[in-house]
């Protein structure tokens, strides 16, 4: 027990600062999030020029009402699940400073996991409500039904946690490729884009031809997005659900030893390299 | 002689948001943030003439180059009126820019990536430097300089001191009437600021550049300018020659001896006997040499002396006037009323 | 004038030889932004092979509007990236400083110091996408067409960088202001797609607002119909034009509201 109050006592800093700073840079918080939920509504209106043109009820599947809670809620879990420790991390190998944080007695992912769970409480607070209870409203008019499933919400918020921590490993990994590329922009756009359309974000997985989507189902990406997302729209059947979970717990496991991995042979090479 | 750089009763307002410490400090600033305006330059009037190189001095947070932001036409005054060669810099900066130039140390003007030669040739493009004008120019100024042989690096591979030095050399490329260098020195080892201050000298002399420049080497200071405009929260707080700062502020002297018997200075008690405080008087002992430093407003030399002598049995002795550094150390702590 | 032209084509020379040295950073950006632009029109194509036309548009009409609101959108990104820049970190770093000591307009400095070859992956895709599409389309051709379509170009990309212009000196107030701009550019996101897929409030902000309806779609479909050139070009021209002038309005006050960094 003392032991995890004692990592807790060590950590917390770490968030605050994390809400600190986020309080700091407020105004761009909010712009970033205006600009970023904008291309969640021309996705809406792309789509519904679809459903227009189909004349059907269904596209694939998914009806308008299916579309519209996918787009906002796949939206929301992007943006929860988005770690920018990478970026961190990336830039105080190019400049250096990572050797501050290597003398200082905490572990490395650790100290970014906390900081940034601190900012993303605020994010937390300021957009899950309101983008929940907006898809919900938006689905109980369209249909007259009451759809939200508190068993399946509460599955999604655990596949959420997942994904999360299966973003940040990866983030933490793809931080360390800075000691290969000097520069990481060109490389971020790419995996970004890479990301966003594996994962489901763009368009689900469903539309993609059979094959493809099989692949991409079992790749970590689906996990970062499209298998919470589909547990919360209640696409998924109990067993389906088990599944799901269970491969994003395998994924979160590689991905945290492969980021072990690979800070290790950073150490060797930051020694090496004499920064 | 004519002034080169008029200045009245310039003033410069910032505003500024106070944040209160903690995280309970930021929930405050997110929802009511506090504004303060700051005055960080506050009615300073002074005259530079032609060809004098005029030392800016004053502690951290001064004003100082907020001061010559103004003067370079990079900030615009809240109030109050600066003239630079007749001209007021941000009535049409473009023109005006052409006649100065600027060196700030802390942050290079040239580009990054670019070798330095290739940076001199973006540069005279921008001024329009005729040919052949260029090629005097750049022999000029690799003589004072000496950038010969880091010409072709690119500049984020330059040390420091090449930096500075191509930096000046930057700023000088078009023959300005008047240089702005704002702590040419910082940073820089004995050895490349000596270079520094000849080639300021050399190039002052050689064509009458006038030259204001701000430090806090005060060595600069002592070897460069004749004149020197110190601010403090600013303010101006002296305004004139080094010798009229010497005889203004230069009250205090230094006595040194040695005393033949280094237990004697149990003996000797100035401040009982002349009841100073410390700010008037302070000693200094290391082993037989013994330094008393003491305000001659307070108590005069001869008395020093003929105590010490009645006193102890010294050796060597010696009076000096106080260093300037010392003076601005007590003018920048407030010591010397003004 | 001619003396800025010449300082234009000196500074991408020697960004050129910059570029050399940090050929792989480049590189990779430009296949970034390509690979960005494919996925986009990859989307496109799935949405398309399950239904024939979206809103009365065909495959070919989206991809060439889509192609085309990349024309102006590369162009500003090519020739004035250093925009951003502005916005994120050179004000509130104290770095503009340096653009007020010499004697150009620093508007015009800042914009030419950088060139930002990443925008060739933009600049392909656009290629590629009219390529594919004029040839399967039945454009309307008469003479004019071609210097009108230059035009069009100029005026576009003449929205885009106003824009940036404006959301850039914010920062002269508030110090950075890369999010503003950050938010202001994911719009030009609608000009990609028919504007006739947005409801009525929408295209009211696309087109009066913030009108990047006339970076693509209106002259767009001005080259795909032959209809309605004086809102659709003329609309470009004068959104163009009205932007440039409060930009530079904008600039020129934020110039004397700049306040540096301390020391």
């Amino acid at each position: 027990m003392t032991r995890v109050r004692r990592f807790f006592r060590t950590y917390i800093p770490f968030s605050r600062a994390g809400v600190q700073e986020l309080i700091a840079y407020r105004v761009n918080f909010l712009c970033f999030l205006i600009g970023e939920i904008m291309s969640a509504f021309i996705m809406f209106f792309v789509w519904k020029a679809v459903f227009n043109s189909t004349g059907e009820k269904a596209f694939m599947g998914f009806t308008m009402e299916d579309m519209v809670v996918y787009l906002f809620i796949s939206f929301l879990t992007g943006y929860l699940t988005y770690s920018d420790g990478a970026f961190s991390i990336g830039e105080e190998i190019v400049d250096g400073s990572i050797a501050m944080r290597m003398i200082k007695p905490c572990s490395f992912d650790m100290c970014f996991l906390f900081q940034e769970l601190g900012n993303r409480l605020i994010s937390i607070a300021m957009i899950f409500v309101p983008i929940v209870a907006g898809v919900e409203i938006y689905r109980y008019v369209i249909t007259g039904v009451l759809r939200f499933d508190i068993r399946f919400f509460l599955l999604y918020l655990l596949s959420l946690v997942f994904a999360y921590l299966i973003s940040f490993y990866f983030n933490v990994c793809y931080g360390f490729m800075a000691f290969f590329f000097k520069n990481l922009w060109g490389t971020s756009l790419i995996k970004e884009t890479l990301v966003s359309f594996l994962s489901g974000a763009v368009i689900p997985l469903a539309f993609l031809p059979k094959g493809l989507a099989l692949v991409l189902n079992f790749l970590p990406f689906a996990s970062l997005s499209y298998t919470p997302v589909m547990i919360y729209m209640g696409m998924y059947s109990v067993s389906q659900i088990i599944y799901s979970l269970l491969l994003q717990l395998f994924w979160l496991i590689v991905m945290y030893l492969l980021s072990k991995l690979v800070w290790r042979s950073a150490v060797k090479r930051l020694s090496v390299q004499g920064g | 002689m004519e002034n080169m750089i008029y200045v009245e009763n310039l003033r410069k307002e910032f505003k500024k948001i106070i944040k209160e410490p903690g995280l309970k400090g930021s929930f405050k600033a997110l929802f009511k943030p506090h504004r303060e305006i700051v005055t960080a330059v506050d009615g300073i009037s002074f005259e530079v003439r032609k060809g004098e190189i005029l030392g800016f001095i004053g502690p951290n947070g001064a004003g100082k180059s907020t001061v010559i932001k103004m003067l370079t036409g990079i900030l615009t005054p809240t109030s109050g009126v600066c003239r630079i060669n007749g001209k007021i810099p941000q009535d049409d900066r473009k023109n005006y820019v052409r006649e100065i130039g600027v060196v700030f140390g802390q942050r290079t003007q040239l580009w990054w990536d670019l070798a330095l030669r290739e940076t001199y040739a973006v540069l005279k493009e921008i001024y329009e430097v005729p040919d052949d004008r260029y090629h005097q120019r750049m022999a000029f100024l690799n003589e004072v300089l000496e950038l010969d042989s880091f010409i072709t690096s690119p500049v984020r591979t330059l040390s420091l001191g090449q930096r500075m030095r191509a930096d000046i050399a930057a700023s000088l490329l078009h023959s300005p009437k008047v240089l702005f260098l704002d702590e040419p020195t910082i940073g820089l080892d004995v050895v490349v600021k000596e270079n520094i201050r000849s080639a300021i000298r050399k190039i002052n002399e050689e064509e009458g550049t006038t030259v204001i420049l701000t430090t806090h080497d005060l060595s600069d200071i002592e070897l460069l300018c004749e004149r020197i405009v110190m601010i403090d929260k600013g303010r101006k707080v002296f305004d004139g020659g080094l010798s009229k700062l010497k005889g203004e502020f230069g009250q205090m002297r230094t006595f040194s001896f040695e005393l033949q018997n280094a237990e004697d200075i149990r003996k000797l008690g100035y401040h009982d006997h002349f009841k100073l405080s410390d700010d008037d008087l302070s000693l200094s002992v290391s082993g037989k040499s013994v330094s008393v430093k003491f305000n001659t407003d307070k108590v005069k030399v001869e008395d020093i002396i003929s105590y010490t002598l009645s006193s102890v049995h010294i050796k060597d002795m010696e009076i000096r006037d106080v260093e300037i550094e010392e003076i601005i150390k007590r003018l920048y702590k407030r010591e010397v009323s003004v | 004038m001619l003396r800025y032209l010449r300082l234009h084509r000196i500074f991408i020379s020697q960004y050129l030889k910059r570029l050399m040295e940090y050929k792989t950073d480049f590189l990779l950006g430009a296949i970034g932004l390509l690979i960005a632009q494919a996925l986009g029109v990859l989307f496109l194509n799935i949405i398309f092979s399950a239904i024939p036309a979206l809103e009365g548009y065909t495959f070919e009409e989206v991809l060439f509007i889509y192609g085309f609101s990349l024309i102006p959108k590369s162009l500003d990104h090519l020739f004035f990236d250093n925009l951003w820049m502005v916005g994120y970190s050179i004000i509130r770093k104290g770095d503009f400083d340096k653009y007020l000591t010499r004697p150009i307009n620093s508007l015009y400095y800042v914009i030419v110091e950088r060139f930002c070859v990443d925008a060739f992956g933009e600049m392909l895709t656009c290629v590629l996408l009219l390529i594919y599409s004029v040839p399967k389309l039945s454009l309307p051709f008469y003479w004019y067409t071609i210097p009108l379509l230059l035009v069009v170009i100029v005026f576009a990309t003449m929205i885009y960088t106003s824009l940036k212009i404006i959301t850039s000196a914010i920062s002269f107030w508030t110090k950075a202001s890369g999010h503003i701009t950050h938010m202001l550019y994911m719009t030009n996101d609608f000009a990609k797609y028919p504007v006739t897929i947005y409801n009525k409030a929408v295209q009211a902000v696309i087109t009066y607002v913030i009108p990047f309806a006339f970076t693509a779609y209106f002259p767009a479909s001005y080259f795909l119909t032959g209809r309605d050139p004086l809102f659709c070009i003329g609309g470009t021209v004068v959104a163009g034009t009205a932007l440039f002038l409060l930009a530079v309005f904008v600039w020129n006050r934020g110039l004397k509201a700049y306040e540096s960094a301390g020391s």
